[in-house]
């Protein structure tokens, strides 16, 4: 035992050191608590105090720069003079001014005077009418209410004593009564007003002196002027370094409200930048103003996109509903960002950040302001995503199709009950037993032959829609039932096994596939193929008349021609140098000549294609077009043409042979192909059914027996929503939660290694190497392997399509918030899809800074782009929408006279057909005129006609040589219109509107800048336009507006006017009038 | 894949765990506490036992005698700076916990998506743990209210009268074995099995083996009966042939209540032999009334049975021992 200490250890023992010890340690947490709630979990006090104090230095830099700016300009002589004009337009007002004030002053007096004599006798005389008009109805009703009325007019005479100043200052007293208090109270008040308005009379030239300086200023130095910038300067340098919130709402919506969006964003605590009460709109503000540009860790730009704000203000939608991240969330980047894994909405990368345009644009095809999100649609069509994968929205011709298909399907087989029931009911009521039974038989067999009328009727209508719906239905492949005419079956395999070998701008995806595969799925397409009728065989034709033909019709706004650096083109289709290894050249004339031209009839209803024996059976020809477009069969629509987008170029059979022989030269001399012997063994007919099934071939190509089939992939149209968890790593589980992707690097994104266990992560591998999902499974059956190609897509267009599949969302805003307009612009949206569909912008510039494929060709540079096709941001404004209806259906405007363009002969391009249906076409016309905000329905303008004075004006207007119009202008007439550049003015009245075109001749550059067509030809007297140049002195009488009158000329041309013009040129113009009278 | 530590980090720094890693540390620490102190006082009581005139004279019980001192204290402040201190020290570890730990709060529940693995807050985790082995009816519902019932129940089957205020292991032997094996060598051991152990699916990973959501385990769990290939065929016999089809599910019945009867006797009859050891023992329970002794039985025997059970199945891979059409032991 050990030795015991004298003192009792309990009471001896001092705690005091542990105590103190332990109380300063709770002082520390308490101390670190604290910094923490004021800075370390506040970080944005911090980012605010470095964003005013470097944004204060940089604004009184360029407050300094202004000031000197100011100072120059200031010391020119017309400001000088400028500010002359406004020192005398002051001296000269200031006497009247200093007048009216007076004025004013003396009647503030006098209201002040009477105010209160005049407020007390309105209340008493007020109530007093009050209890007169309630007396209760009672034996002395009579009396009392005369004693009560007694008492108004007692008080209403009653005067009081007013001390009344006059403008020399001195008062005099009066006695007023009720009524001529109210009434001088009333007096004062319109005298008051009247004086205010003289008084800004007189002030006026100085007003208008001051604007005039102010807007010399804003001339000379655009941008905030010094007084703008100090403001801004004291509001920064005055800042209250406070939390900034925006509560994300609707108008109309409080914070978590019901219908709200339960959205708080801070955002602008840190991104100070962003916030215009510091950085006003149209100021913009980078790292490298505030001498940041290296800095990591400064959220100070301003948005980079001012013009966003426009249609999406900032006080309703805040930031995270387009950016994502933890809009509420401040303690530190990461979480305020959403980069962690349990914040569902992270903030979008650079790369994606178009995504968050998608959540509420899911609608657009083309979204102003998104490039990357509409190239993105684009692709999403061109590279076929949408042959295997839905996406509501895209392409739902296809479905409608099918259900007006199986709609009519089960009504016929009611109609065939029907029509069996009939002579039953019919047999039944002759055998009835009474006349009443009989009568009601009779009565239901007659109710049956009304309602297979009826069912008649349904089925017309709807074989009507499908008519409509087979002529929008198209296919991302071309047809694989015409294999056999078309191609070399060498070729086949290759192409499966080299795809991007033989065209790496190709839209086919690369296929994972064995050798034996290949052999399979060759076999069963070739096998396949239809067998005849025969094509017709063709001459040779002059491939260097192809290749002219082929460069400047039009071809390569989507063709591609040429290798690597050489490679022209669009992308849209395929690349065309290496076609004649492949092709058959008696297909590729008829091709060319016209791409919708089918072998044989699809009857979707008997599932096959029809035979020239079928149309023989019911004594008719073999002819089939969208004009014959039913079957002989079963009366209902057929797939007449080709479902490519290829449109017909309304070409002789000699032109197409030319451009066929040229692409038939288009090889690759080194090129080598196996033999396919294999190709006709019938054996490797099924397995090459089975595997085409499986890969979805039949999704983007026609091929004979699966033309019905269903699409293999899933539906995309939320799949930015799915959880992560609903993705399959497969064995890159782990890889992607530590950021190694499947070729071994580290993932690095926006400067930081990330993990890419997440939606951007999936689908970024998913889109470069569908396979690696594979990588290592257990799938001995090939059909286990996943169905997924690999998309021929670079990395710029997989962050595009990362973008729109992140944002295809099932939103969490409120549907308000979503872009589904109900007036015009909805015109828009449903043009977009139809444009995008059919590469219109290949050709045309439609929205307004978009540039059309045409635009970037080498052949169209400089004094070329005269040749390109026209430019129709103004189409609506510009064209009779009738006119446009019939041009869209007929671009060559002639049923006989085919082979040119309808408007522009002058152009080597050319307007193709496209054999639109009618819906296409009015979504088309209307699309048109709602982007150039035409009032629909269209009302033709009445122009009056012209009178014989007027026309021999307009003829000499027409005809002087300050405007030679038809050096330009088509006339028909072959020898004139060799150097026409314009269109003929015959078609003028029936295709233009007539305030469209005054503005063209007027201020032709202010619609499509760089037009031919001269500008000045007018000016401006007045409030009417004048012919800007010589004109006989009989025409220089004439005081109408000139433009008009030449508009109304124009709209009235006639073939003999114009012929007679023609050849009169640049002859005398007073001879006009004499000529018209012929 | 084994090896991989950075797995066993991401579960023990989880802060969902923080709890489960201090209690790892701290209960075998407080189990020595409580025993160091234990042993010293047994050692006194040894001493005074011995000497019965320093026992008379004595009057602290933890601290060895020293005449000079003062009988009693006063609790202020002798006591109170000692409980003032202690709440300081946890406070400041309180704080120093909240300040450098965020909630572990997730993502909104998403009703279409089952997070894996997926586990109960940890004083549940046991509870949990016990799922594995037993019906839900059993683990769920008949266990939890037995543990609660026996705990309330102590105070009444308790017939020892000593070691009340005071560590002592002498006087309170069975009180420390049963706490010992029961909570800290059932009960614990079940909450970090749940925490450390079972991954993804629910599945057994040992400490630094990767959790793998992919992962694929092939096992077979067999009842007592079908090991013993009991399915009724000799019963069948002879029972009438109206009752012939349930013959399998009768047979089963019966033959789970002989394994159960043996480890009822068993336990019991080594539950008893402990309590007859030595004569302190046989004194206390010779004044249990017979209530008190069959309700301290009942519950040793069912506490006994939760370890043999989770052996059985993890070695043998028994399922269940007695299965009847209502319920499965």
């Amino acid at each position: 035992m050990p030795e015991l200490p004298p003192d009792d250890p309990i009471k001896s023992r001092s705690f005091a050191n542990p105590i103190l010890i332990a109380f300063f340690v709770l002082l520390l947490c308490v101390s670190w608590a604290m910094y923490q709630e004021f800075v370390g979990l506040r970080p944005w006090r911090g980012y605010q105090n470095e964003f005013a104090s470097a944004y204060s230095a940089y604004l009184q830099k360029e407050l300094r720069a202004r000031d000197a700016a100011e100072k120059t300009v200031s010391s020119s002589a017309d400001y000088q003079k400028l500010v002359a004009n406004l020192n005398q337009a002051q001296d000269a007002a200031t006497p009247k001014d200093t007048a009216i004030e007076k004025q004013i002053a003396v009647v503030d007096l006098q209201r002040a005077a009477i105010l209160h004599a005049f407020q007390t006798d309105r209340s008493l005389v007020g109530s007093l009418i009050y209890d007169y008009e309630i007396v209760p109805n009672t034996a002395d009703y009579k009396s009392e209410k005369q004693s009560r009325l007694k008492d108004v007019l007692d008080a209403e005479a009653k005067t009081y004593s007013v001390d009344w100043p006059d403008e020399s200052g001195k008062t005099t007293s009066r006695d007023m009564n009720y009524k001529q208090l109210n009434d001088g109270f009333n007096q004062l008040l319109d005298k008051k007003a009247q004086l205010t308005a003289s008084e800004g009379d007189a002030n006026k030239p100085v007003k208008d002196a001051q604007d005039a300086l102010d807007a010399y200023l804003a001339a000379k130095l655009p941008g905030l002027n010094s007084t703008q910038l100090k403001g801004l300067l004291n509001t920064v340098q005055s800042m209250d370094v406070t939390l900034v919130q925006i509560n994300v709402n609707p108008p109309g919506h409080e914070i978590n409200d019901v219908g709200g969006v339960g959205l708080t964003d801070r955002c602008q605590s840190c991104h100070v930048g962003t916030n215009p009460k510091y950085v006003p709109p149209g100021f913009v503000l980078t790292k490298a103003d505030l001498g940041m540009q290296k800095s990591n860790d400064a959220p100070f730009s301003s948005h980079p996109d001012p013009d966003l704000f426009k249609w999406h203000p900032l006080d309703t939608f805040g930031c995270s509903p387009c950016h994502g991240g933890n809009g509420r969330a401040l303690s530190t980047v990461e979480t305020a960002h959403g980069r962690y894994e349990h914040w569902l909405w992270p903030l979008y990368y650079p790369e994606n950040y178009e995504a968050g345009c998608q959540q509420c644009h899911s609608a657009d095809a083309w979204t102003e302001h998104a490039p990357a999100l509409n190239e993105a649609k684009m692709l999403f069509r061109e590279k076929g995503c949408i042959g295997c994968h839905n996406y509501s929205g895209f392409d739902s011709q296809a479905d409608q199709l099918q259900d007006t298909i199986r709609e009519i399907a089960s009504l016929e087989k009611e109609k065939d009950t029907d029509n069996q029931e009939i002579p039953q009911l019919n047999k039944q009521g002759d055998q009835a037993p009474d006349n009443a039974t009989a009568q009601k038989l009779y009565a239901q067999a007659t109710n049956l032959t009304v309602s297979v009328s009826k069912i008649d009727a349904r089925v017309e209508q709807l074989d009507e829609l499908s008519h409509s719906l087979q002529q929008e239905v198209k296919r991302v492949g071309p047809d694989l039932k015409e294999v056999r005419m078309k191609l070399n079956p060498t070729w086949i395999p290759y192409w499966l096994s080299h795809t991007w070998n033989f065209d790496p701008t190709t839209k086919m995806p690369q296929f994972q596939l064995q050798p034996d595969e290949v052999q399979a799925i060759s076999a069963f397409v070739w096998q396949q193929g239809l067998k005849g009728p025969a094509l017709d065989k063709q001459p040779a034709g002059d491939a260097s008349k192809g290749k002219d033909l082929f460069n400047s019709l039009g071809c390569l706004a989507c063709h591609s021609i040429g290798r690597g650096s050489q490679q022209t083109g669009g992308d849209v289709a395929a690349n065309l140098s290496r076609v004649g290894e492949k092709a058959n050249y008696d297909y590729l004339v008829r091709w060319i000549h016209d791409p919708r031209v089918r072998t044989a009839p699809y009857d979707p209803y008997l599932h096959r294609d029809l035979t020239p024996a079928d149309y023989a059976k019911k004594g008719l020809p073999f002819v089939f077009d969208l004009q014959h477009s039913t079957s002989p069969v079963d009366g209902h629509e057929l797939v007449v043409q080709q479902q490519t987008i290829m449109p017909d170029f309304r070409l002789s059979w000699e032109e197409a042979r030319d451009i066929a022989s040229y692409l038939m030269t288009q090889k690759d001399p080194g090129a080598h192909y196996d033999q396919a012997s294999y190709i006709n063994d019938p054996s490797l007919f099924d397995k090459g059914r089975t595997l085409v099934e499986h890969y979805g071939c039949a999704n983007c190509h026609e091929i004979s027996g699966l033309e019905d089939a269903a699409r293999i992939g899933t539906d995309l149209t939320q799949e930015g929503s799915k959880p992560i968890e609903r993705f399959d790593f497969a064995l890159l589980y782990t890889k992607a939660q530590d950021g190694i992707l499947p070729d071994g690097k580290h993932l690095v994104r926006d400067g930081q290694s990330s993990a890419w266990y997440d939606l951007k992560g999936f689908f970024d591998e998913k889109l470069a190497d569908p396979e690696i999902f594979d990588e290592g499974k257990y799938k001995p059956d090939p059909m286990d392997r996943l169905h997924m190609p690999k998309p021929n897509i670079d990395p710029e267009q997989r962050d595009a399509l990362v973008s729109f599949l992140l944002g295809s969302t099932e939103s969490t805003l409120p549907p308000s918030y979503q872009y589904l307009p109900t007036d015009q612009r909805k015109y828009i949206q449903e043009g977009w899809w139809i444009v995008t569909k059919y590469n219109c912008i290949g050709c045309h510039q439609i929205d307004i800074g978009q540039k059309s494929v045409l635009m970037g060709l080498p052949m169209y540079q400089g004094d070329n782009s005269i040749g390109l096709p026209p430019v129709l941001t103004s189409e609506g404004a510009r064209v009779n929408p009738e006119w446009l209806k019939s041009f869209l259906a007929n671009p060559a405007l002639s049923a006989t006279d085919t082979d040119r363009d309808g408007v522009r002969q002058y152009l080597k391009v050319r307007m193709p057909t496209f054999f639109l249906s009618d819906d296409e076409i009015r979504k088309l016309v209307l699309f048109f005129e709602a982007l150039s905000s035409q009032q629909e329905p269209f009302i033709p303008e009445k122009l009056a006609p012209l009178t014989d004075q007027e026309r021999s004006v307009a003829r000499s207007i027409f005809t002087s040589p300050a405007a030679p119009c038809l050096k330009c202008h088509a006339t028909g007439n072959l020898a004139h219109d060799k150097n026409a550049t314009a269109p003929n003015f015959l078609l003028a009245g029936q295709r233009l509107r007539a305030p469209w075109t005054e503005r063209w001749i007027t201020e032709p550059a202010t619609i499509i800048p760089g037009t031919a067509m001269p500008s000045g030809l007018f000016v401006r007297q007045g409030d009417r336009w004048v012919f800007n140049g010589p004109l006989p002195a009989a025409a220089k009488q004439y005081t109408g507006d000139e433009a008009d009158l030449l508009t109304r000329y124009l709209f009235e041309m006639t073939p003999q006017e114009q012929s007679m013009l023609t050849g009169r040129t640049p002859s005398a113009p007073n001879s006009g009038s004499s000529s018209a009278k012929k | 894949m084994w090896g991989d530590w950075h797995q066993l980090w991401v579960i023990i720094s989880a802060p969902d765990n923080i709890p489960i890693v201090a209690m790892l540390v701290l209960v075998p620490f407080f189990t020595w506490y409580a025993f160091h102190n234990a042993l010293a006082n047994d050692r006194l009581i040894a001493q005074l036992e011995a000497d019965p005139q320093l026992a008379r004279t004595h009057h602290r019980t933890t601290y060895p005698y020293n005449s000079r001192w003062e009988r009693e204290l006063h609790t202020n402040p002798f006591l109170m700076r000692k409980e003032l201190l202690a709440a300081v020290i946890v406070t400041i570890i309180l704080m120093i916990w909240a300040l450098t730990l965020n909630a572990p709060l997730e993502e909104p529940a998403n009703a279409s998506v089952t997070m894996n693995p997926a586990k109960a807050p940890w004083y549940f985790l046991g509870l949990q743990e016990m799922l594995e082995y037993f019906d839900p009816w059993i683990a769920g519902v008949i266990i939890p209210t037995l543990i609660i019932v026996g705990l309330m129940a102590i105070p009444f089957i308790d017939a020892n009268p000593l070691g009340n205020g005071y560590y002592t292991y002498k006087q309170r032997r069975h009180a420390v074995w049963t706490y010992l094996i029961g909570f800290e060598a059932i009960w614990l051991v079940l909450v970090s099995i749940g925490t450390f152990i079972r991954g993804p699916g629910f599945m057994w990973y040992w400490p630094t083996q990767t959790w793998d959501p992919d992962r694929i385990e092939f096992n077979v769990n067999q009842n007592l009966d079908q090991v013993f290939h009991v399915d009724g065929t000799w019963l069948a016999h002879l029972l009438p042939s109206s009752w012939q089809s349930s013959a399998p599910l009768i047979a089963k019945g019966l033959f789970g209540i002989i394994p159960m009867v043996v480890y009822g006797v068993l336990a019991a009859l080594f539950i008893h032999w402990i309590c007859m050891r030595t004569e302190y023992s046989r004194k206390i329970y010779r004044k249990m009334s017979l209530l008190q002794t069959v309700t301290l039985y009942v519950f040793l025997i069912t506490m006994l049975f939760l370890p043999v059970t989770i052996f059985l199945r993890l070695v043998f891979r028994i399922k269940y021992i007695w299965e009847t059409p209502w319920f499965s032991i």
